[in-house]
């Protein structure tokens, strides 16, 4: 059985002025249908940037990424904005959600894009609402909610679209410990009971140790160590 | 992705932002505005001046002069040319050049220019005016088919008269039914009539004759008045002619008209222009100042032009002039536009700044957009529906606010020419709005600003989504 992500060699260079930084330095990993990993380690050491690249939000400069059984490495814009639409769902540690549409809006975002219809959008809008446990909050604009409450929405909005993977970037950095912990609880309950592929930029290690099959450490643009996590499958 | 979810972004995107999106769709408004405004006023302009010339009948008439210059040759500076085209003997227009032309086949009338000044007496006033006679044959033919009330001559020798519209007013009648617009003085001499009841009456129509046996026994220094007897000839009303259209003239269509005998044996001294003063001693006894030709079609003017020409007869047609019309409008037209059309590159420049502003503001948005599966092409449609917009709305509203300031000024302009014009005007339509030209602004609305919205959709849909959404 072949993994849903696999990464041969990634490098990525950014060009910050006339110096070349280096934030993947051959990154090589494989990732099973139904895991829960975290990526550790401290901030500038590529954790964002291999999570943007396997989002397609951003490119490698080398390497291989097989998401799926496809090669995003050999997509067109056209090709990666239908895989964030499809096979992926972020979210972020500043939620990002767009602050003049409702909840309900918020999450019916992806499945505009994806053409669906607006009857279809709105109900099924509702039922991730209701889901991730905001079934009074379907009307409330982002500056009316709670962070927690808001992380939920975005959450909600990544599963629009069915994706296979979900991917968290610090999605508990801006909350306190107490609605963190309520966040992960969700994160860990859609991994069990939808066997949602997590992957998980954070902070947090003990969290993470609990809650993951596998932690990831990263420095330098590179993995240095993997850890069984305190899951179990 | 649905046109309407998009059309639903872009209209949401526009509210948000109201003021800023009325005050960029008012730069359009008033861009297109501005070009319908003068487009429409040179397309009026011109419609006016095709339809006089239709309503005076001028495009199928050819005038046969005595001139014998070559009035192009004088033009060019070739005044040799022009004086052997004097010298080359021309035809005289007298009866038998009207037979001669008569009996060509597409020639419709022919008959010989009888024009001269008169004064008109009825119902205790006077005034001066043209008369032109014309034959009963002319009946069947603009502008004389059409009677406001009455009919034609019964003959070319009745002794009967047609009045034109604008003459009730010099005599101070106004008709029953008509509207009072054409009485711009407050005197209590005007006297309302019915139409109908001027069919019939009996007109004084005075004609001026130089006495000579006055002038010789030294009248003239004597008295010191113009040796002059008055000649006055009766004559019944048989039509009056319709309310004219606005640019139709007065000198071209006749003051009055009589029938062509009658106004041939009228006694007159004719010096109704100068040619016809100067060349009096020259010219052969029984011919013409000028025939009149009508044809049949248009389409045969070259034709004939080049017959009569071949017969030695000097030719003047105003169709000829209708194509230098046609191009000097053109000419106009595209100055009018170009006016309007700078107004609108203004405001696309407008659309521009706004859009651009707003994708600065809204980049974190449209990253979050890129990132929950937007595609480049869905972000770059969303803007384009937005300038769209701003153009369709800037579009429909400046063809309104164009057809506004043209109502306002046509009214301010004939308040100005009923002013200035005594009895006729007041109802002139100097604007033209005809359905390609709404059509065509809305359009062209769009248009620019699409074009207008084309770098700002495409600066959208190229933003990068990781810079848009690193947090801030």
């Amino acid at each position: 059985m072949s993994a849903l992500v696999e990464a041969i060699d990634l490098h990525k260079h950014y060009q910050k002025g006339k110096a070349e930084v280096a934030a993947l330095r051959g990154v090589s990993f494989a990732v099973e249908a139904g895991e829960f990993i975290s990526l550790v380690g401290r901030s500038g050491s590529g954790k964002s940037t291999l999570l943007n690249i396997i989002g397609g939000l951003d490119t490698p400069s080398s390497g291989e990424l097989r998401v799926g059984g496809r090669n995003l490495a050999a997509m067109d814009r056209e090709l990666l904005a239908r895989h964030r639409r499809t096979t992926v769902g972020m979210i972020f540690q500043s939620f990002n959600l767009i602050p003049s549409r409702t909840a309900l809006e918020n999450v019916a975002l992806p499945m505009i894009f994806a053409g669906m219809e607006r009857p279809v959008r709105s109900r099924r809008a509702a039922e991730l609402l209701d889901l991730v446990g905001l079934d009074q909050r379907h009307t409330h604009k982002p500056a009316e909610l709670s962070g927690g409450e808001a992380q939920r929405v975005a959450i909600a909005r990544a599963l629009a679209n069915d994706p296979a993977i979900l991917l968290a970037d610090e999605p508990t950095g801006n909350l306190d410990s107490h609605t963190a912990a309520g966040i992960l609880e969700l994160l860990a309950r859609l991994n069990q009971e939808r066997a949602l592929t997590i992957l998980m930029v954070t902070h947090d290690q003990p969290s993470a140790e609990r809650l993951s099959d596998r932690l990831l450490h990263m420095l330098d643009g590179g993995i240095i160590g993997e850890e069984r996590g305190g899951r179990r499958a | 992705m649905k046109g309407s979810d998009l059309l639903q972004f872009s209209l949401d995107n526009l509210r948000r932002t109201r003021l800023r999106t009325f005050l960029t769709t008012l730069g359009v408004i008033i861009g297109i505005g501005a070009l319908v405004a003068m487009v429409s006023f040179g397309t009026g302009m011109q419609r006016n001046i095709t339809e006089a010339f239709t309503a005076n009948d001028l495009f199928t008439t050819i005038r046969v002069l005595p001139v014998r210059m070559d009035i192009e040759q004088v033009m060019a500076g070739n005044l040799d040319g022009a004086m052997s085209g004097m010298q080359k003997r021309t035809r005289a227009l007298n009866d038998t050049a009207i037979a001669l032309i008569a009996a060509m086949p597409e020639v419709a009338v022919v008959f010989p220019e009888i024009t001269f000044p008169v004064k008109i007496r009825f119902g205790g006033q006077e005034t001066s005016t043209t008369l032109r006679s014309v034959p009963v044959a002319m009946g069947g033919y603009t502008p004389y088919d059409r009677m406001g009330w009455g009919g034609f001559f019964s003959s070319d020798s009745a002794a009967e008269v047609i009045l034109s519209y604008g003459l009730l007013s010099r005599l101070k009648l106004t008709l029953d039914g008509e509207d009072e617009q054409a009485r711009t003085d407050s005197s209590r001499v005007w006297r309302r009539v019915k139409a109908d009841s001027l069919i019939g009456a009996e007109v004084e129509v005075i004609t001026s004759v130089l006495d000579l046996g006055r002038m010789m026994s030294g009248g003239l220094a004597a008295a010191g008045q113009p040796s002059f007897t008055e000649h006055v000839t009766r004559l019944r009303v048989a039509g009056i002619r319709p309310r004219p259209h606005a640019f139709s003239n007065e000198q071209v269509q006749g003051g009055i008209v009589v029938p062509l005998l009658t106004g041939k044996r009228m006694p007159r001294f004719a010096f109704n222009n100068m040619w016809s003063l100067l060349s009096r001693g020259g010219r052969p006894t029984g011919s013409y100042e000028a025939l009149y030709v009508r044809l049949n079609h248009l389409q045969d003017l070259p034709a004939i032009r080049k017959r009569l020409q071949e017969l030695n007869f000097s030719v003047f047609a105003l169709a000829d002039q209708l194509e230098e019309i046609k191009r000097g409008f053109l000419m106009v037209d595209t100055a009018l536009g170009a006016v309007g059309t700078i107004a609108l590159v203004v405001a696309a420049l407008g659309i521009i700044n706004t859009m651009v502003m707003s994708i600065l503001e809204r980049t974190r948005e449209i990253g979050v957009m890129k990132a929950v599966g937007a595609s480049e092409r869905q972000i770059r449609t969303i803007f384009f529906f937005e300038a769209g917009c701003i153009g369709l709305m800037g579009g429909m509203l400046g063809v309104l606010l164009g057809w506004l300031v043209s109502r306002l000024a046509n009214w301010i302009a004939n308040l100005w020419t009923l002013r200035q014009g005594g009895g006729v005007g007041g109802d002139i339509e100097f604007f033209y709005l005809p359905p390609w030209l709404i059509g065509g602004a809305i359009l062209f609305a769009v248009g620019v600003s699409l074009a207008a919205g084309y770098y700002p959709a495409t600066r959208a849909a190229r933003v990068n989504p990781v810079e848009a959404l690193r947090h801030d």
